[in-house]
């Protein structure tokens, strides 16, 4: 299967690959583990004449873990994540998004700046990502922004990445005491598999320990972009945790879902399907974060 | 474009001209003639075209060969030595793991790369070490029961 013919450029510096970026914006497409572009590229679906290899850049690798931020560059690949211990304490739920992604080998290419900037509406890392209200870095030779992920997916395979822009990394606020996540994802078969509905749902608990403080669950497959489930949260936050709450909640967040009908499944099966991971998330949720009390 | 790369490949150095569209499964298969890893899919979803990478097991027909510049791959053709085949080839052949032969080099170097982590794994973990390599003869529980004999 051919590839489109390409110049290839290997920047040592993302200082470097900026600039590459500047100079040849939309014909420009940027390859890291590849597992997205290279696909699309044999499908002559993308045919960029230059493909900018950031994949090497180490300062894109690397992880900060700090007190109150956790930094992930955009090139740490899935599979670190998977086996991070420092990100599965910290935030679990990325860790379940990374062990759900793909396969071992695809793990081992595919990097988080991949999966976000490809923006597929089923991907397994976002929901997670904006459930902890993660935001991403955008560099560019102008300099750097910072985009929150609520407003980052503009669509199928779109996002708020400029032509001359690179996603360098990823930002997460470290979760409160008395805080907690859940992922769950549900497709035909466990690898290797495009998910038909996947839900991420965060819960803060007030200091008692009693009350909802904070609440936000995003679910993938069922729109566009991954959606936000406004009604759910109001519904939760100020109350007390109960298992007829988050039947109520799941029932709202089905409310805000627009799942469509399309040969993985139709749109009544994964609106069903998205209360289930509804209330599975919210109870894994509540339960770390009682556990982090 | 093409451009001379450099790149170790079962412990030997090797410098070689590609071309910039040109994936190193290509590379491996037609330029330097290492067949051992088959080109199902070409889209990341088989694993027939599995090497080790640095020390991971990847799908070759996904990395443009460019990239491989400065690593060390392992294919099939590296795991035996002197002595014959590597034991997970033994185990292979030993519990009929192998039918039509298509998924196997694959198969062996994903099972490696996890033995190499984890010396005793359980059904699970093999199982899910293999998720990304299809065996269409649909002969996984042999490939299983030879992955759980390799002795260590």
């Amino acid at each position: 299967m051919l590839l489109p013919r390409f110049e290839f450029h290997e920047p040592k510096t993302l200082d470097e690959a900026c600039q590459i970026m500047a100079a040849f914006g939309v014909k420009a497409k940027l390859i890291a583990g590849g597992t997205d572009l290279m696909v699309n590229m044999k499908k002559k679906l993308v045919t960029p004449s230059h493909v900018v290899s950031i994949g090497r850049l180490e300062e894109l690798k690397t992880t900060e873990n700090a007190d109150t931020v956790v930094k992930i560059g955009a090139c740490f690949t899935v599979a670190d994540l998977a086996e991070s211990a420092a990100i599965n304490q910290t935030l679990s739920a990325l860790g379940a998004g990374a062990r759900a992604l793909g396969t071992p080998l695809v793990r081992n290419l595919a990097t988080i700046g991949g999966n976000l900037g490809s923006a597929r509406p089923a991907a397994d890392l976002p929901p997670s990502l904006m459930a902890y209200g993660a935001r991403v870095v955008l560099a560019s030779s102008k300099g750097k922004r910072e985009v929150a992920l609520d407003g980052f997916f503009v669509g199928p395979g779109f996002t708020e990445i400029q032509p001359d822009e690179i996603l360098s990394e990823v930002h997460v606020n470290r979760p409160p005491a008395g805080a907690g996540a859940g992922y769950v994802n549900l497709g035909i078969r466990k690898a290797q598999d495009c998910n038909l509905v996947n839900v991420a749902s965060f819960l803060a608990l007030d200091s008692d320990g009693k009350t909802i403080k904070d609440a936000r669950i995003v679910m993938g497959c069922v729109g566009p972009t991954p959606l936000l489930s406004p009604e759910a949260e109001k519904l939760l936050i100020g109350e007390k945790p109960s298992p007829s709450l988050f039947e109520k909640a799941s029932l709202a967040a089905m409310g805000d879902s627009c799942p469509i009908d399309d040969f993985r499944g139709c749109g009544e099966y994964k609106r069903d399907m998205i209360g289930v991971l509804t209330r599975r998330t919210l109870a894994i949720a509540l339960d770390e974060a009682q556990n982090r009390h | 474009m093409t451009k001379l790369i450099h790149l170790t490949i079962n412990d030997k150095p090797y410098d070689v001209a590609v071309a910039a569209n040109q994936t190193l499964a290509d590379l491996l298969r037609d330029q330097l003639r290492l067949t051992g890893l088959k080109k199902g899919c070409e889209m990341g979803d088989c694993g027939s075209c599995t090497v080790i990478m640095d020390g991971k097991a990847v799908n070759s027909c996904l990395v443009l060969a460019m990239q491989a510049d400065g690593r060390a791959i392992t294919t099939i053709e590296g795991l035996q030595t002197d002595d014959g085949l590597h034991s997970v080839q033994k185990a292979f052949v030993e519990k009929g793991a192998i039918q039509c032969g298509f998924c196997s080099p694959g198969m062996i170097l994903s099972a490696k790369s996890l033995l190499d982590k984890n010396p005793s794994p359980d059904e699970t973990q093999i199982r899910a070490a293999i998720a990304g390599n299809l065996c269409r003869c649909t002969g996984y529980q042999k490939i299983i029961e030879a992955i759980q004999s390799v002795k260590r």
